[in-house]
């Protein structure tokens, strides 16, 4: 257990360290719009939750022979690229929202809720493209090459995953303070 | 077999749980903000790697509980020896991973110029505390967690997961904040 999971570990508390340090050069921002740090444990926990469930299913309907390398897009992939995407849209929205009431009851501080709602959903959205992209192109290698999805798409998600999201709310946070 | 609704339906209460859960730990982040963002910003790079690297040795845990489990390796006993031996590797594989990012990130926030405050030495000890009582905690929950949901035949493998990271985000910030005394 120690061998198998220890390299693994190291590497995933490499991206926390690059994630945290997306979040530490947006100590700016935070300042400027205070109800902006409310949402991101929410959406990288979210995120993380929507895609390891995705890659897993995908990684279940390879072992039940219903995806492969020959016949990809079809449509068992497509109802699960479509289910975890309007899953994002409503997490994200439901974040922002509830992240929006609860700062407004226990600071009595008023977050601008279009700047929230908006920076919540354009990353969101971006973050859950971005990731499922990224989660079919490793499952298309995968497959050809025959390995095991379950043992790769989790461990590379927990990598890649956190910061592409956190990348995702910085971006969409700038845009939004651009647009408003 | 697939189809988007039932995705959706299936993961909707579980997340939307988590999700409320989550919004309270960015509520602690907002009480203390003051004193992470202008005095220890250092700790913010922190905060994902204790938390990230705390839900994955939790997950790892409980994987390895319930495939014990499903093939009859472990019982559900709380002297199980097996699972003790599970629960010290994973404390054991937590200090080594938590001493060696602690200095990474230490080494990070010295590049990146953010006012630090403490010293390496002070924060390999706050990092690595923090980082062993939440992996205890995170240890009892994963056991715990796995140990119910097969006893009511659910399978672990779904429940364990999310349970531990969602835990393992509000404690690992409260064990945090607690040490560093704010």
């Amino acid at each position: 257990m120690l061998k198998q999971s220890l390299p693994l570990l190291i590497l995933c508390g490499i991206g926390g360290i690059f994630t945290g340090s997306i979040l530490g050069s947006m100590v700016d921002i935070f300042h400027r719009i205070p109800g902006l740090l409310v949402v991101i444990p929410g959406i990288i926990a979210l995120r993380g939750n929507i895609s390891t469930a995705f890659g897993s299913r995908l990684g279940s309907a390879y072992h039940l022979g219903l995806i492969n390398a020959e016949n990809m897009w079809n449509d068992a992939l497509k109802q699960n690229v479509i289910g975890s995407l309007i899953l994002s849209v409503l997490v994200s929205a439901t974040i922002g929202i509830v992240a929006y009431f609860t700062t407004l009851v226990f600071f009595q501080q008023q977050v601008n809720f279009i700047f929230l709602l908006g920076t919540v959903l354009i990353a969101g959205i971006t973050s859950g493209l971005l990731l499922t992209s990224f989660t079919i192109g490793i499952i298309y290698l995968v497959f050809k090459r025959g390995y095991d999805p379950d043992n790769i798409t989790g461990p590379a998600l927990a990598t890649v995953g956190d910061i592409t999201t956190m990348l995702c709310i910085f971006a969409s946070a700038v845009f939004m303070e651009v647009v408003l | 077999m697939y189809h988007w609704k039932k995705i959706v339906i299936n993961g909707m209460p579980l997340l939307f749980l988590c999700l409320l859960v989550e919004v309270m730990v960015g509520q602690l982040l907002l009480l203390k903000e003051q004193v992470i963002l202008a005095r220890l910003p250092v700790f913010l790079i922190a905060i994902p790697v204790i938390n990230g690297v705390g839900g994955n040795i939790g997950s790892i845990l409980g994987a390895h509980i319930a495939s014990g489990l499903h093939v009859g390796s472990v019982e559900i006993n709380l002297k199980d020896k097996i699972m003790h031996e599970t629960v010290i590797t994973a404390i054991l594989m937590g200090s080594i991973t938590y001493t060696l990012l602690s200095i990474g990130i230490y080494l990070i926030g010295w590049i990146n110029g953010l006012a630090m405050n403490v010293s390496l030495l002070s924060f390999i000890t706050t990092f690595l505390t923090t980082g062993i009582i939440l992996i205890g905690l995170l240890s009892i929950v994963s056991v715990v967690t796995a140990f119910i949901s097969f006893k009511k035949g659910i399978d672990p493998d779904d429940v364990v997961a999310p349970v531990v990271t969602t835990i393992g985000d509000t404690f690992g910030i409260l064990i945090l904040f607690l040490f560093i005394g704010v």
